[in-house]
């Protein structure tokens, strides 16, 4: 009989009554070959495996973490508070040492999801990873905490949500950005000022396969967690890398996916996109739960897997050595903060950005101040084909004195002025969430 | 009349129940060697007092199959095991005559590589030269589609007594608990038919002609005599379960609650839900090894009459180690029943014995021999009470795959506590100190698993799976595989599932109006390829749920 080498433990929720629309990417069926799968293997028969009930995310749980214009309420559903909250049972699962590892198996998928949250945005609503990690943060005090990301996407959300956060290392390997939603996810991305090279980008050329994904973590990803020092890693596991996938070129393979679970050796693992339903997740999640676990993973494999076949060209290779070379370098001495502006101590970027899920636009100048002491205090100022002008404060875990009274200065300067619909205030040092309408 | 025989690992419980009650019962010394024996001497001593035509309906419960795996007397088996992709199938092996062939079929019943039959044939050949007479074979996902299993009982039916097929047993998915269940199935055939031979034997002899002879299974259902034949396996481990059945005859449970049976090693702990018995979600596991076999969901933990008490200074510990019986009768160490003696709630043996024991015990660590019987009895009445709300905990815990089930998923909150056993009147004025819910001791609880199974009903289920997109429909334990049209529905399916197993229940020679059927599962995925729907992906599960035969129920039942 089978012993997981590392007690393992799984949140499998497939939210088998949600869908974005009945024949979107994100419907019931996603996770039903995948479950199938797991449990015509036994993998929860397996000692030291264990399957757990997913958590239920709370408001104030996203609220520490997002800026959800008007509300959270108006921009979740039970299955979105579902999703993060599975992804906190697996962190509470490590974290309280009930399992060494712990791998939320999840739908709807998040880290597409911004600091500030208008509806969805390529099939995210709420960042799981963000709200998950924020809770932890919160329950267990603060640490240092690595994030990977292997979504074939660029895990713009998530990069969003910790671009001034130099505690967070957030490393996104994708499809180049050229080549692929969302667009973005450049080696020269690296983060605010004063976070700078805590951001990550690994921009890969369509066909990529298992060589290079392995060549990129070995080269780029592995020496970058290792001089981060994180007190946890987490994976966004995301599995549209495959070489079925419907909606990207890359040429990733269960085997792949397993000798790079088993490379980065994570501590949590989330469940992010990854949309060939029947010829990869069955296969690409079996592999990731056996390599999680620490057993023998060499002989799952997709039924039609021809190595030969999928293996990335030569050039492709090429272009992937000088690309993690550029990067490593960039990473070591990262220059920055790249595009933005300093006015009055503030370090101010202006976006326009697409929900392509809800087709929603919004228009949004972010400012963190340049504080000597702290990270500093952040205000987010929004309006979108959605909301009129709204206004978003925090006051981030460890901010000063000063900032924390800045925060709450901005805060209330806004109610008094009158220019903003819906204001709202993160104050980690307090632990006080707010909000406001005028 | 109905009769109930279980034969225990201690006593052979025997009782016939009319249309009035109890007619008769009988406890014997079960006689280990010879179980057939245990069951001529009660049905003897039932036959003595009403006479051999007064028997109506014999139901059995033994132990003879779970004993021929845990004692090694089982067949050797040849079993034939193809996996495909996955975890490796020498992760599921069992005995020295495990093959694994090449070939696969994936999640959806596609055949992604054929079944190696020329490999198939050399290991029959093995088989042969070992002299291996039966065969279990097993394929991955058999479920969805039976052909590569089909095709092996084929090779193999020539030159064995008894192939077991996978997917006969149970609609319901794991590899690695198929290969056991159809393993073990074909390691008791030969012994568990030899057995149904003596017993039918024997029953003639005595001049007894029941319309109706039933085995129990694990799951507190029965199952024809003659049909178990074929699926041995399906009687194994039932003893617990006709405790189980014994408590709803003479209990009118109607409420969520527990059962507690105290026994000499083990305290069992079941869980009803609404009157209901909960079943285990996949099977019960047969020596360490998860199977498909459908079980009554209970927890045992080491605390019974004969555990025996240790102390430290810290703690006074009852169980989980059995080292004989009682002091008072004459065992080796104190026991729990040797604390009761002493505290004066029972009077077992010698109790001079038993204060004997319990002052050597505490004397090291500076206790009085009262201290010790006292702290061992709280100690024995918290480690049930802990471990029934751990298990309720679970139950309520479970992992649900719907928003629905997620936030308005029924929960169990037990508000009774029934205790039977040996030591249940003894303990229930502690167990009610120590649980909030309310502690009912049923009176005739002494026999109480011979009713069970005298009054207990069949039980069956099906699973049904049908993939419009492929045009196929499998319901894997009634052996239908068929072809599906494109707009079959839901509904159908259900009417479907619900229809064969209500022809498989009459052909058994089931009481249909004593079987209710149920749908527990009914699902339905639309299945998209690209931008559109190409079918549904239907699941059912259908199922005559264990309980007791209503006619009679009433007979047995007393107020609790």
């Amino acid at each position: 009989m089978l012993k997981a080498r590392h007690p393992l433990g799984i949140v499998f929720f497939p939210a088998f009554d949600w869908a974005i629309t009945p024949t979107h990417p994100e419907r019931q069926e996603r996770l039903l070959y995948t479950q199938d799968q797991l449990r015509e293997e036994g993998v929860f028969d397996i000692a030291g495996i264990t399957e757990l009930k997913p958590d239920l995310a709370t408001a104030e749980d996203v609220a520490r973490v997002h800026f959800c214009f008007p509300d959270v309420a108006a921009v979740t559903t039970a299955s979105h508070l579902v999703s993060a909250g599975g992804a906190m049972r697996a962190a509470r699962t490590v974290l309280d040492k009930e399992a060494q590892k712990a791998f939320a198996l999840v739908r709807p998928p998040g880290h597409h999801a911004m600091k500030v949250v208008h509806g969805a945005r390529g099939f995210c609503n709420i960042n799981i990873e963000a709200v998950m990690l924020e809770w932890l943060r919160e329950r267990y005090g603060p640490m240092r905490v690595a994030i990977v990301d292997t979504d074939c996407h660029h895990g713009d959300g998530t990069q969003d949500v910790y671009w001034h956060d130099p505690d967070t290392l957030f490393i996104s390997l994708h499809q180049d950005g050229r080549t692929l939603y969302p667009g973005t996810g450049y080696p020269y991305e690296m983060g605010g000022p004063r976070a700078l090279g805590a951001t990550v980008n690994v921009p890969l050329p369509p066909g990529t396969s298992d060589e290079g994904f392995l060549f990129a973590l070995r080269e780029v990803v592995l020496p970058l967690i290792e001089d981060f020092k994180p007190d946890l890693v987490i994976n966004s596991a995301g599995q549209d890398n495959h070489f079925s996938d419907p909606i990207t070129e890359m040429a990733f393979s269960a085997q792949g996916y397993a000798k790079l679970t088993e490379l980065l050796d994570a501590d949590i693992a989330v469940l992010e996109g990854g949309y060939a339903i029947q010829g990869a997740l069955p296969y690409v999640n079996l592999g990731l739960v056996l390599s999680m676990a620490g057993l023998d993973y060499s002989h799952v494999r997709e039924p039609n897997f021809d190595p030969a076949a999928v293996r990335q060209s030569a050039k492709v290779t090429g272009y992937i050595e000088e690309v993690c070379r550029e990067i490593t370098a960039l990473a070591r001495n990262p220059k920055g903060p790249g595009k933005g502006d300093v006015i009055n101590g503030w370090f101010t970027r202006r976006k326009t950005l697409y929900y392509d899920t809800d087709a929603i636009t919004e228009y949004q100048t972010e400012s963190v101040r340049l504080c000597d002491h702290c990270r500093g205090v952040l205000k987010f100022e929004t309006e979108s084909t959605r909301n009129p002008l709204c206004l978003g404060v925090e006051a981030p875990i460890g901010a000063c004195e000063k900032c924390v009274e800045e925060a709450y200065r901005i805060y209330e300067a806004g109610q008094i002025k009158g220019e903003y619909r819906h204001l709202q205030l993160i104050d980690r040092v307090g632990k006080n969430y707010a909000s406001f309408t005028g | 009349m109905l009769c109930g025989i279980d034969v225990g690992g201690t006593h052979t419980d025997a009782v016939l129940i009319g249309p009035e009650g109890v007619v008769a019962c009988a406890k014997l010394r079960t006689d280990h060697d010879d179980l057939l024996a245990s069951i001529r001497e009660a049905l003897a001593s039932i036959a003595s007092v009403a006479g051999p035509g007064a028997v109506s309906r014999l139901n059995l419960s033994t132990t003879l199959s779970t004993n021929a795996i845990v004692e090694g007397t089982a067949d050797p088996v040849g079993a034939f095991v193809s996996g495909g992709p996955g975890i490796d199938p020498e992760a599921y092996r069992l005995g020295e005559h495990y093959f694994v062939l090449p070939g696969a079929i994936d999640h959806r019943g596609r055949e992604t590589a054929g079944l190696d039959l020329a490999a198939a044939r050399s290991a029959l050949r093995a088989c042969r030269e070992a002299g291996v007479k039966v065969h279990a074979a097993v394929t991955k996902f058999s479920t969805r589609r039976p052909e590569q299993e089909l095709a092996l009982r084929q090779l193999l039916a020539p030159e064995s007594d008894c192939v077991s097929l996978g997917h006969e047993f149970s609609g319901r998915l794991g590899f690695g608990r198929r290969i056991a269940t159809a393993y073990f199935n074909s390691a008791v055939w030969r012994v568990y038919n030899r057995f149904c031979d003596a017993v039918e034997q024997s029953v003639r002899e005595l001049g007894i002609a029941p319309d109706i002879l039933s085995v129990l299974k694990a799951d507190g259902g029965t199952m024809p005599l003659s049909v178990s034949r074929a699926l041995p396996v399906q009687s194994i481990l039932s003893g617990p379960a006709a405790s189980v059945m014994g408590i709803i005859a003479v209990c009118d449970i109607a409420e969520d609650s527990v059962i507690l049976d105290i026994g000499g090693t083990t305290t069992d702990i079941a869980v009803f839900a609404a009157g209901a018995p909960l079943i285990e979600n996949e099977g019960i596991a047969i020596a360490g090894r998860p199977t498909l076999v459908r079980a009554l969901r209970t927890r045992s933990i080491g605390v019974g009459g004969d555990s025996a008490i240790s102390v430290s200074r810290e703690a006074v510990r009852v169980g989980p180690r059995r080292l004989g019986p009682p002091m008072a009768l004459g065992g080796p160490v104190p026991t729990l029943v040797d604390a009761l003696n002493l505290q004066n709630v029972i009077a077992v043996g010698d109790p001079r014995l038993s204060f004997a024991g319990m002052a050597a015990l505490g004397a090291p660590h500076g206790f009085e021999a009262d201290e010790v019987a006292e702290a061992a009895i709280i100690n024995a009445v918290n480690q049930i009470r802990s471990e029934v709300a751990a298990f309720v905990r679970e139950i309520n815990d479970r992992p649900v795959y719907t928003i629905f089930d997620l936030l308005e998923g029924r929960q169990v909150r037990p508000t009774r506590v029934y205790v039977m056993g040996g030591p249940a009147l003894a303990l229930s004025a502690l167990l009610q100190d120590a649980f909030s819910e309310e502690v009912v001791v049923p009176e005739s609880f002494a026999v109480a698993n011979a009713i069970g199974a005298a009054l207990a009903r069949p039980t069956f289920s099906v699973e049904l799976f049908a993939d419009t997109a492929a045009g196929r429909l499998t319901i894997p334990s009634l052996g239908v595989a068929r072809t599906v049209a494109g707009n079959f529905s839901p509904a159908a399916a259900e009417g479907e599932a619900a229809t064969r197993l209500r022809d498989y229940l009459a052909s058994i020679g089931a009481d249909l109006g004593e079987a209710p059927i149920e749908t527990v599962e009914l699902s339905s995925f639309p299945m998209v390829e690209g931008q559109a729907q190409v079918g549904h992906n239907i699941r059912v599960a259908c199922q005559v749920r264990p309980g007791v035969l209503a006619a009679y129920k009433q007979a047995v039942s007393q107020s609790c």
